[in-house]
């Protein structure tokens, strides 16, 4: 009798260990509301965060979430230390040479916050001007494109905001949620701040990257967002992280 | 009594030999090649293979890097001279007899010396930025001479106490002031002893320059972290920038020891 219960709970274990998957470890760095930052709860949030979980529930696979610093993301991956990197890591020629990524799971653009009293309208008219970007994101690299334009990077894209609210530079450039984020809802920016242009420069999606021939991990991420995306759950995260 | 007196003819003398103590080895004496010359040379030689062996990523990244290396030099030099200024006043202050000049250099000292200098560096730049507007050199100029002055002031104050207190007894017998006891007798003989731990923290001073990338200051730490995060070339950048540190600081070092050469030429021992 003794022996029959074990034999079972010993067979339910192996069963739902199975069942419930394999976990995958994502990188983060959690530094980029809405998209991903630290909550109230000290826990790893936001719309990346909540997408990828629900990802998971449909596809079968368990998300783990791992704050990394951005400046050295990329190398970690090389290295190993995790699976794959959920940070809002736009996909371009570059990095795609570098790893594999997922389908876009979010459409981008660059937009440029300046200080609420300014008239610019367009980045062309920065030129002579210093502007602020994170660390080789896209947005650093579309400061760098526009000839004439000091460009200054921080470690964390809230130094750069925080910069810009102290007069020290003239513009911060990241991606427009994040811009929103800081110019039109942080309570200590939006009377400071606001959002002066989109930067036309084409459109640019997020994707999750993973190391060059990680086919495994990249079928189950790719499945997961297609089911998201299939269901609408995208659209309600949209609206509750981002409010449109 | 045979016994006896065999036994004792065994008793050798003892003999002490006195040699010549401890094995200091003596000015001037550097052995087959000193440890600054294998360095420098493992160094230039090592820079000077990548760039000549591995062209393709390495010329690209050095030159990517002076204005970086231009920023490190100009913001070590002005905050050593800053830092030594601030030094020599807090080490004076510290063996003051004022005892109100004694208590602000102590708790300088003490406040200093407890928050890391990375701390330090967020609080001047972010913190006290929302009410000084200065700009990102100066902030970091101020921030690195501030807490290394700290270091330096416990130097100095290690020197002059170093100094026997019969030379200020008898400058003071031949009628020096507090002052020109200070001045022409103490300091000139503490340099010498306090120019050593001095260069280290100049070498220190050099190195921790790298922390004031985080204040969006574009040193030679920052530029090469932009380089290898566009490029993911990792391995090659910093060992790229982690070769020009180490050469700019081993001039330093012997920059330093030139120094202490000069100063003990007349000393004979």
């Amino acid at each position: 009798m003794f022996k029959r219960t074990l034999l079972t709970v010993m067979a339910l274990v192996l069963l739902t260990g199975t069942a419930l998957a394999k976990d995958i470890v994502f990188a983060t760095d959690a530094t980029w509301p809405p998209m991903e930052f630290v909550g109230p709860d000290k826990e790893i949030t936001g719309f990346a965060v909540d997408y990828m979980k629900a990802a998971g529930k449909e596809a079968g696979f368990t998300p783990v979430f791992k704050a990394v610093a951005w400046d050295g993301i990329f190398a970690g991956l090389d290295a190993g230390n995790y699976d794959a990197i959920c940070s809002s890591v736009s996909i371009t020629d570059e990095r795609k040479n570098a790893m594999d990524f997922s389908t876009p799971y979010f459409k981008v653009r660059q937009a440029l916050v300046v200080p609420k009293d300014s008239t610019v309208k367009k980045i062309e008219e920065m030129k002579g001007k210093t502007l602020g970007a994170q660390i080789s994101t896209t947005g650093h690299f579309a400061i760098k494109k526009v000839e004439g334009i000091k460009d200054k990077s921080y470690d964390e894209v809230g130094l750069a905001f925080e910069d810009l609210f102290n007069g020290r530079i003239d513009g911060v450039v990241c991606d427009d949620p994040v811009a929103a984020q800081y110019a039109l809802q942080n309570d200590k920016y939006k009377n400071a701040l606001k959002i002066a242009t989109i930067i036309e420069a084409g459109d640019e999606f997020y994707g999750i990257a993973m190391k060059k021939g990680n086919k495994e991990v990249l079928d189950l991420v790719n499945k997961g967002i297609k089911a998201v995306q299939d269901k609408g759950i995208d659209k309600e995260l949209q609206k509750k992280w981002i409010g449109q | 009594m045979n016994e006896d007196k065999k036994r004792s003819q065994d008793i050798k003398p003892v003999v002490i030999e006195v040699g010549d103590g401890a094995a200091i080895p003596s000015r001037g004496d550097r052995g087959l090649v000193s440890a600054w010359k294998l360095s420098f040379f493992f160094a230039v030689a090592t820079l000077a293979y990548l760039l000549i062996f591995r062209p393709t990523p390495y010329v690209r990244l050095i030159k990517f890097l002076p204005d970086g290396i231009l920023v490190t030099f100009q913001v070590t030099i002005f905050s050593i001279l800053l830092a030594i200024v601030i030094g020599l006043l807090t080490g004076l202050g510290r063996i003051s007899r004022n005892k109100v000049i004694n208590l602000v250099a102590s708790t300088y000292v003490e406040i200093v010396r407890g928050v890391p200098l990375l701390v330090q560096l967020f609080y001047i730049y972010y913190a006290l930025g929302q009410f000084v507007k200065v700009p990102d050199m100066v902030a970091a100029v101020v921030a690195m001479s501030f807490c290394y002055g700290a270091y330096m002031g416990e130097v100095f104050r290690a020197g002059i106490l170093s100094i026997s207190h019969g030379q200020t007894e008898a400058a003071r017998s031949l009628g020096f002031n507090r002052w020109q006891t200070m001045y022409y007798v103490i300091l000139p003989q503490a340099w010498r002893t306090i120019l050593p731990p001095v260069g280290n923290e100049f070498i220190a001073l050099l190195k921790d320059t790298s922390l004031v990338s985080i204040l969006a200051v574009s040193d030679l730490l920052r530029r090469g972290r932009e380089f290898a995060s566009e490029s993911f070339l990792y391995f090659e950048t910093y060992t790229l920038v982690a070769l020009i540190y180490l050469i700019i600081t081993l001039i330093l070092s012997k920059l330093v020891s030139i120094m202490e050469e000069r100063l003990s030429r007349h000393v004979t021992r």
